[in-house]
């Protein structure tokens, strides 16, 4: 390279010192045209050439290869990632510091939730792009991977960019579930252990598939929260705890009252379960909210006041996982959702249980609510049932009797007017009973008490012809 | 002698000005050539992820080199029914993931890693390193021989992808001296941070395509390049080789060979009954002439000579070399950094597998060997 340019300027140099000859004249010191020409093409070219080099040497890589046009089939790989965990620690105010968040939902036939689960979603606060979102689909029916995927794709290609969120993983794998998923089987009391080991399971192979090095929070997320709050993970998140959960209620119709507990997962220990513990055999797993197992633990669920201070924290042992916003290092260092028996209990109760075993905060709102869907019990069901049947046949009744009065009055409609001429006519007779009474009485004045009797019959008479 | 004018010896310079662009033209395709040799053929390309956002097992696309500005992330599906787990996990291309938490880096064990038979391009490699003096140097040292493999050498030497984690918690005693690392009354703590160190590298590189997790200890300075066929072959829960030491016997005056690894064993009626008597948060240990246990060690399971592929069961197992099948800990099984069972780490993540059903093999007669200081 370096050779070229003094041979360049040699040739020049030499050729402005030639002698004229036999051409035309030209004043000193000027080259023919063709020749200044040429000269200056070859110190452009030379120029230009020298710079793309330099260009090469300063840009390798990415510019070179798309100054060549190689176009986007021909990228470059990375295969090193480094990461410092101490910068994902999480902290109070994390959309500041642009701490990452993962969202786990698990989800099975769970297609009718998809619309409203969506409405949630989208509705975030938290900055949309500091979301990741992961879906284990396992063990569907119906049409939940499609919709999902579907509905997915559509939020990416919005338009609106701080409506993206960031990676979203859709993670399938079926466990060969036995176990039903309507309401019923879902909360009889026998199926409850190897249901909440299954949903352990489920929890752990999305959790261990989605969870990456970048992730400063994790949040799990049921489908079929109804209502929540849209700042919901800046609120749980605000308190700075390893593990956080709302108190989960779910509105009723009137019939039954309104609204109800609905997620009695999240409990402080007592000395009674405790001691419960202690007799059950390694395998046991003590679930909430059946009569078999009477713990006496205080729940969340029922510690909720609807004018008490949202912000108020209660420390317990176990979780509910319709809403658990946690510290990503609580996954990191281990816990999870053991799908065996651990200290007798699985699944979310068993989570907040190893997450105390390893000294990490674990705490509940008893005044901060989110609702759950409902959905009716076969019981409320069949009361349900039966309150529209009662209805029908109050209905019907009530139709019946208006019918039996209409035909009443149809068929004594014509009595009527007999009746009326009839009263008229014992009204004239009782009046003019009366004008002969009243003379009579003048008459017999002190002959009153004995006739008191006497006068009063006419005088009921009228009252009731007059009726 | 004045040269003739005109077009002749415009003709005569021509050919110069030719050769310059054609040396010109040969220097930029050189560099082109030589900017573009360490990238990857089109076929590792196709596995590459989209986004850096992705499971870190799997490389991603630079950005830059598709110019403009990047899109959000794509919608990824990720389908783990196929994921086979099968004891021929070569032809099956099964990926497996080498975690190994590192305080020191040891060239040795290095060298071993290349060594090792199983195709690169199916292999991501996960680090873990505390951010202390020695661990900064051991992560600079690690950097530069990862750089020399992942753009100089082969392709086929090169791995699927490399992660580089840092730790975010303090050992919990500064040395890494051998006679401080095990000191019995360190031992607990010190293995609770190794247990947390463990499953921070663990859960956070697993992702959703790796088949087979092969734990290997930064010390680990000696295995057979067959280690991950040899180990998968068995197509158990968790396989654990037998961890031996080559040291200088002064005795017979050459290099010898004893068992190091103690912690793969089978559990007895003592050990059990001492664990019955101790408090919550107390360990079993095993390897400390105060508490005998009595277990049946897998490191005296050796028989010179005997069959390599020979199983034995066991109850706890070490970390130093082990192969678990990935929906192992899928299904939760993890390291644990409290007492479980009174035990703690390896041997606790022995016990928490057959908690969820999962048993341990040990394979007495094949070794690895461990550096010896």
């Amino acid at each position: 390279m370096r050779a070229d340019i003094p041979m360049g300027i040699r040739e020049e140099t030499h050729s402005r010192s030639l002698p004229i000859g036999n051409v035309p004249w030209r004043p000193r010191g000027a080259a023919p045209p063709f020749r200044r020409r040429r000269g200056q093409f070859v110190r452009w070219a030379i120029g230009l050439i020298s710079l793309l080099l330099f260009g090469l040497f300063v840009w390798p890589g990415g510019s070179g290869s798309s100054w060549l046009g190689s176009g986007s089939e021909d990228f470059q790989l990375e295969t090193v990632r480094y990461y410092d965990l101490s910068n994902v620690q999480g902290t109070a105010k994390g959309w500041e510091r642009e701490e990452r968040i993962l969202i786990c939902v698990p989800l099975r036939d769970a297609e009718a939730h998809m619309p409203m689960f969506f409405g949630h979603l989208k509705n975030l606060t938290y900055p949309h792009h500091l979301i990741d979102l992961a879906f284990l689909v396992s063990d569907s029916k119906d049409n939940t991977l499609a919709v999902l995927e579907q509905e997915l794709n559509a939020i990416q290609a919005s338009t609106d960019p701080s409506m993206h969120f960031g990676e979203i993983s859709i993670i399938e794998k079926d466990f060969g579930q036995k176990v039903n998923q309507d309401v019923e089987s879902r909360h009889g009391f026998a199926a409850q252990a190897s249901r909440r080991k299954l949903m352990a399971q489920a929890r752990n192979w999305l959790l261990s598939a989605a969870l990456r090095p970048y992730h400063s929070w994790v949040y799990w997320r049921d489908v079929d929260v109804e209502t929540a709050p849209t700042t919901i993970l800046e609120d749980l998140m605000r308190h700075n705890k390893d593990v956080i959960v709302p108190n989960v209620w779910r509105p009723l119709p009137d019939w039954l009252g309104g609204e109800q507990p609905y997620d009695l997962n999240s409990w402080a220990e007592s000395e009674t379960a405790l001691a419960l513990a202690d007799t059950l055999d390694e395998d046991a797993v003590i679930v909430e909210g059946y009569a078999e197992y009477a713990t006496w633990r205080p729940h969340l669920a029922y510690l909720r006041d609807p004018y008490g201070d949202p912000d108020m924290e209660m420390e317990i042992d176990g979780v509910g996982g319709v809403s658990i916003l946690a510290k990503a290092k609580v996954f990191r260092y281990g816990v999870h959702f053991p799908a065996f028996s651990f200290e007798k209990h699985a699944e979310t109760e068993a989570f907040g249980k190893m997450s105390r075993r390893m000294g990490f905060s674990v705490v509940g709102l008893p005044h901060y609510t989110i609702w759950h869907l409902y959905e009716p019990s076969i019981d409320d069901i069949k009361h349900m049932e039966k309150m529209e049947q009662d209805r029908i046949a109050r209905e019907k009744e009530e139709k019946e009797k208006a019918m039996k009065e209409q035909k009443m009055k149809e068929s004594f409609g014509d009595a009527t007017g007999q009746w009326e001429k009839d009263k008229n006519e014992i009204q004239n007779l009782a009046m003019q009973e009366n004008k002969a009474g009243e003379q009579q009485a003048v008459g017999q004045q002190q002959e009153a008490p004995a006739g008191g009797p006497a006068n009063a019959a006419p005088k009921e008479e009228k009252k009731e012809g007059s009726q | 002698m004045p040269r003739p004018l005109g077009p002749g010896r415009l003709r005569r310079t021509n050919p110069i000005t030719i050769i310059v662009g054609v040396v010109l033209f040969f220097v930029i395709g050189y560099l082109l050539f030589s900017s573009s040799a360490p990238d990857f053929s089109a076929a590792r390309k196709a596995t590459a992820a989209l986004h850096p956002l992705s499971p870190p097992t799997s490389p991603f696309r630079k950005s830059g080199a598709g110019g403009g500005k990047a899109g959000p992330p794509p919608v990824t599906r990720y389908n783990l029914n196929n994921v086979t787990i099968t004891n021929d996990p070569v032809a099956n291309r099964e990926n497996v993931l080498i975690l190994t938490p590192m305080a020191r880096f040891y060239q040795e064990y290095w060298d071993n890693l290349l060594k090792l038979s199983y195709p690169h391009e199916l292999i991501t490699l996960g680090f873990i390193l505390p951010k202390t003096k020695e661990g900064n140097a051991a992560t600079i040292e690690l950097q530069k021989q990862i750089a020399k493999v992942q753009k100089n050498a082969l392709e086929k030497e090169r791995f699927k992808s490399i992660i580089i984690l840092r730790q975010d918690f303090d050992p919990p005693i500064p040395s890494q001296d051998e006679s401080e690392r095990h000191k019995m009354a360190n031992q607990k703590a010190r293995r609770a941070a190794m247990a947390k160190a463990r499953n921070s590298l663990l859960f956070t590189t697993l992702g959703p395509d790796t088949s087979w997790v092969l734990w290997l200890d930064a010390d680990i300075v000696e295995t057979p390049p067959t280690l991950i066929q040899d180990l998968a072959s068995h197509s158990k829960p968790l396989t654990v080789p037998n961890c031996f030491q080559k040291f200088y016997n002064p005795e017979k005056k050459a290099m010898d060979e004893r068992p190091y690894d103690f912690n793969n064993w089978q559990d007895s009626p003592t050990a059990q009954e001492l664990a019955s008597k101790m408090g919550k948060d107390d360990i079993l240990l095993e390897g400390y002439a105060d508490m005998a246990t009595y277990r049946a060690l897998m490191a005296y399971m050796y028989e010179a000579g005997a069959d390599i592929h020979t199983e034995v069961p066991l109850d706890g197992v070490g970390g130093t070399a082990l192969l678990v099948k990935a929906e192992v800990h899928r299904d939760g099984a993890m390291f644990p950094a409290f007492p479980f069972y009174h035990l703690i780490e390896t041997e606790g993540f022995a016990k928490m597998a057959k908690r969820l059903g999962w048993q341990a093999t040990g394979l007495p007669n094949y070794k690895v060997y461990h550096y010896n200081e």
